[in-house]
């Protein structure tokens, strides 16, 4: 308190230049980052039925042969189970996934193409027309002039 | 699997099930010619030896009633041979009742025998059906579980995957998080403060409310 007189007073905080650096290092990040697109997954996905469970379904067949009755191998439903390495069998969506993107390819090219501008070639990693890097934009500077 | 099977096993349990079921049902389905087949193969010579016992009984009968017809002096007579031939009828017809009673009773005991084996097959048959049934329940239970623990690493595999290839989202998060730091570092804010005016004001507005 200073005496009777009082009145509004207004007080401006600026960022300091670090953090606007830092931010603006962010956002330019945050746009190569959304370039990146969608990484498919090509490893193993469900596991492969095991020699147990297989010896368990030749066994209900023996079963059903035994009886007359119909019987089905599992191979003429389920594809080859695929040898991954440390031993581990079992089936990949990565064919189908890499057949869908064909189809949409195929299908829809206009669409498709406009999906991918927005992120790099997953080939040679050159970004996409639409993707942030191509599209620059002037960030402005104001910690760095006044609130260092 | 094949490869692994007992080679002193013949049949699987389920074939051997399955056999025991047709053989049972043939049995049930045909019960004589099963019952034929289960026939005593020394019948015939128990009949022929009970035969021979009766025929020498008869033979011996044959003498006494002979030497009983020479001393009443009837030997050779149409009353000696009246008794003979009544006596050879009897026999006759206790070797055929003998002989009809030891057939039948075989052929009981064959069809009984039938029936019973023909139980026993089922039986037998059912124990290999519940056999093969528990031992494949078993193989599918083992299985599953490791199947479930080769999906469990291939999760495993997945999910460091997608950390993987999250690593740039989660490095711009971390930065993000380190920008949010220098929030309300930029910005203005008003304050007001009160003079002796205000004050004055305010106690004439309490005086002035008291007094009402």
């Amino acid at each position: 308190m200073s005496g009777g007189k009082g009145g509004r007073s207004n007080t401006e905080v600026t960022m300091p230049q670090f953090a606007e650096t830092a931010l603006q290092q962010g956002i330019g990040m945050a746009g190569d980052v959304s370039a990146l697109g969608y990484t498919p997954y090509y490893g193993p996905d469900v596991a492969a039925f095991s020699p147990q469970q297989q010896a368990a379904f030749e066994g209900t067949n023996q079963m059903a042969n035994a009886f007359g009755m119909p019987s089905a191998s599992g191979q003429q439903y389920m594809p080859q189970a695929q040898a991954f390495d440390g031993g581990i069998q079992g089936y990949s969506s990565a064919p189908a996934f890499d057949q869908a993107v064909d189809q949409l390819a195929m299908q829809r090219p206009g669409q498709a193409e406009y999906l991918e501008s927005f992120t790099i070639d997953p080939m040679t990693g050159e970004p996409g027309s639409r993707a942030g890097v191509n599209q620059p934009v002037a960030l402005e500077m104001s910690g760095g002039r006044r609130g260092k | 699997m094949g490869a692994s099977a007992n080679p002193n096993m013949v049949a699987n349990p389920f074939q051997r099930a399955s056999m025991a079921n047709m053989g049972a049902m043939q049995t049930f389905a045909n019960p004589g010619a099963a019952a034929a087949g289960l026939m005593n193969p020394y019948e015939n010579q128990v009949v022929q030896a009970t035969m021979r016992d009766v025929g020498q009984q008869a033979l011996k009968a044959q003498n006494v009633l002979g030497a009983q017809a020479q001393q009443a002096g009837a030997f050779g007579g149409s009353r000696h041979g009246i008794a003979e031939a009544e006596m050879a009828k009897n026999f006759t017809q206790q070797m055929a009742d003998q002989s009809a009673r030891m057939r039948q009773s075989g052929y009981n005991q064959a069809m009984n025998n039938a029936f019973t084996a023909a139980q026993g097959l089922q039986g037998a048959g059912q124990q290999a059906f519940g056999m093969g049934q528990a031992v494949n329940q078993q193989q599918m239970q083992q299985g599953a579980m490791q199947q479930a623990a080769m999906q469990s690493l291939i999760d495993a595999a997945k999910n460091q995957f997608q950390g993987y290839t999250k690593g740039p989202q989660a490095g711009l998060a971390a930065m993000f998080g380190g920008a949010g730091l220098t929030e309300g570092t930029r910005g203005s804010s008003d304050t007001y403060q009160p003079g002796l005016f205000d004050y004055l004001t305010s106690a004439a507005s309490t005086f002035y409310g008291m007094g009402r």
